[in-house]
């Protein structure tokens, strides 16, 4: 038996500008937060799915990260949220596209996982669905960050808009995610967002995509990305993952070679945390900057670059 | 590809639709024949006049979007407040890109709507009101929810009061049930050689509000790649979500493995792992085609120079001059 892991991500982006000390440490913070909760939730008895939930709620309530609080903003100015969770034993999967005014959408994507027969719910539907399953909503000021204004007032004073692959350029990244086994070898992985600065309004990008942006299966892996959404979804990176290692490649190999054919076919980059069903690891990244945070065997380790 | 004497051999344009793979007994209609027949030859007539296999997939599609027999745009089904809620996407396997609509309201024809995503934004997907938002500035008109409910949606909305997990059981296993419904799709393939897959739905009944299916997400109920091969997907949302079925048969045939035997893997390990039935559509590079389902029905047409087959129970194909 492997042994619980706890594999956490706070987003890939080009390595900052101003190379900010206080960010970086405010990431390695949250990620190492998150990994660490996620851990001693799993010693304590608890599932994959808890402690993959756990981790993304941690990260989403910290607002250095692009989810929950401190979420990017869309071209209205709104907190438009995609959010989504799966359980490696049956495929069972949870997920929310362009949700408002919920705290956790983690947790929400978890609720649609547990008590419907759906996948995936979006926009209005989601945010009624959020009311009645009794998850935390919050005023959508409570989620709006300076630094979100000003990456939008950013985006609104370029000539032609947003740029798709902006994703990467942006000082503040994207996605979080982690992908967890716990100690009865059971696989489980989780994902948010609050997209792209200055994205349409009701643009859903790669984390609630099942195969694109999050997949995970207790017969192969698991593997969850953040980058540049709209090249994740055209070549269907998490399916590429699992299928690579489905053939018996190492997660790290698995990984690296999937974004190497996401970078060639369209020129995206993106970065993706891996987990194969033995509990190996795989930290992969071509963007120059992912902080991250792994715990396994009870030690912690962790970078701001791929593993 | 090249013939022997080292000469570029011409491609073969051909088109493939479907009408929606399910196993109620209601749904083995004439009229469902004849409207993906009727698809299959609009999207041929675009083939035909050396047009691409993006113009022949959405004109495919728009035929039985705004065919009320089927289930897409107008004859779509209800969700749990009698709402018209479509999702519809369109892919093309020379760039890999991609446009796709979810939970867009009282659109006549979200395929369209879809094509404008890939060709007018940087994005992949829209939802809800702010697909509709896209619409209105695209010059993309809202129609009354009467144009395109039909009677038999309003009877079957009311019939399930609400429940939506009934419907399904009902629809995509082998039992009898009065009513039916599904998604659309077409793959076409251009003498250029480029490949479009193409899918629209209404979704299922009684669905929650907001709920979205396998039809609108790229790799799910859709995928189109030039190096590989183009697919459409229909049936059991949720499962074929699980199982990612549209980038699972074309993996397969990037393996090398024909779109016949891909699509019968695929739909077999799906109902492997999820216990429900699917059907899906899918050509490759060489204009080879795969047409299978594991539900009971699922109309299809298949047409190219010379010929359409088409068919709609297992075992079945009829063959005309085209």
């Amino acid at each position: 038996m492997p042994g619980a892991v706890v594999l956490v991500h706070g987003g890939a982006g080009k390595i900052p500008k101003a190379n900010n000390d206080v960010d970086n440490q405010a990431r390695l913070y949250g990620v190492k937060s998150a990994a660490t909760a996620a851990y001693e939730a799993l010693l304590a008895g608890a599932s994959a799915v808890d402690a993959a939930e756990t981790a993304v709620r941690c990260l989403e309530d910290f607002p250095v990260f692009n989810a929950g609080v401190g979420s990017r903003l869309n071209l209205a100015g709104e907190v438009e949220m995609d959010a989504a969770i799966m359980d490696g034993r049956g495929l069972r999967a949870g997920a929310v596209g362009a949700v408002k005014n919920v705290k956790n959408p983690v947790s929400l994507a978890r609720k649609i996982m547990d008590l419907t027969p759906h996948v995936l719910l979006v926009g209005e539907g989601a945010s009624q669905f959020a009311q009645e399953s009794g998850v935390q909503l919050v005023p959508m000021q409570e989620l709006i960050t300076e630094k979100s204004r000003r990456a939008l007032a950013q985006v609104k004073s370029l000539p032609f808009g947003i740029d798709p692959k902006a994703e990467e350029e942006e000082e503040e990244h994207g996605t979080v995610g982690a992908a967890v086994m716990d100690t009865a070898g059971n696989l489980a992985t989780s994902i948010s967002t609050g997209g792209i600065s200055g994205k349409h309004v009701g643009r859903v990008g790669d984390s609630p995509i099942i195969g694109g942006g999050i997949y995970c299966d207790n017969m192969v892996g698991a593997a969850v990305a953040t980058g540049q959404g709209e090249s994740i979804i055209r070549t269907c990176l998490a399916n590429n993952i699992i299928q690579l290692m489905s053939t018996g490649m190492a997660p790290q190999q698995a990984g690296d070679s999937a974004l190497e054919t996401m970078r060639q076919r369209v020129s995206g980059l993106a970065g993706v945390i891996v987990l194969d069903r033995h509990g190996n690891s795989g930290i992969c990244c071509n963007t120059g900057h992912m902080s991250w945070a792994q715990l396994k065997d009870n030690e912690l380790s962790w970078g701001l670059s791929a593993g | 590809m090249s013939s022997a004497d080292g000469a570029a051999a011409a491609i073969q344009p051909a088109l493939i639709v479907h009408g929606g793979a399910v196993s109620a007994a209601s749904y083995a209609s004439d009229a469902r024949r004849k409207a993906v027949n009727a698809a299959a030859l609009a999207g041929w007539e675009i083939l035909q006049g050396n047009g691409s296999a993006l113009d022949a997939a959405e004109a495919a599609v728009r035929s039985m979007e705004d065919n009320p027999v089927l289930e897409a745009g107008t004859g779509c089904m209800l969700n749990e407040l009698g709402q018209v809620e479509l999702d519809a996407a369109i892919m093309h396997g020379r760039t890999l890109e991609c446009g796709a609509v979810a939970g867009v309201a009282n659109v006549k024809n979200p395929i369209s709507l879809a094509r404008k995503v890939m060709e007018k934004t940087s994005h992949c997907l829209i939802v809800g009101r702010g697909a509709n938002v896209f619409a209105d500035r695209q010059g993309i008109a809202t129609v009354p929810l009467e144009e395109l409910v039909s009677e038999s949606a309003l009877k079957e909305f009311r019939a399930l009061n609400g429940n939506y997990q009934n419907g399904c059981n009902d629809f995509f296993n082998p039992r009898t049930v009065e009513e039916a419904h599904d998604t659309v799709g077409a793959v076409a393939i251009d003498k250029h050689g480029d490949m479009v897959a193409a899918t629209s739905t209404g979704g299922n009944a009684a669905k929650l509000v907001g709920r979205v299916g396998d039809s609108p997400l790229v790799g799910v109920g859709l995928y189109s790649d030039n190096s590989t091969g183009c697919v459409s997907c229909t049936g059991h949302g949720e499962s074929i979500i699980k199982v990612h079925l549209a980038s699972r048969i074309s993996m397969y045939m990037e393996e090398g493995i024909s779109p016949d035997e891909a699509t019968r893997k695929a739909l077999l390990y799906m109902q492997e792992r999820t216990g429900y039935g699917a059907g899906a559509i899918a050509m490759d590079k060489e204009g080879k085609v795969g047409i299978n389902f594991t539900t009971k029905y699922m109309a299809w047409a298949y047409i190219t120079e010379g010929k359409l087959q088409h068919g709609m129970l297992h075992k079945e194909s009829f063959t005309e001059i085209a």
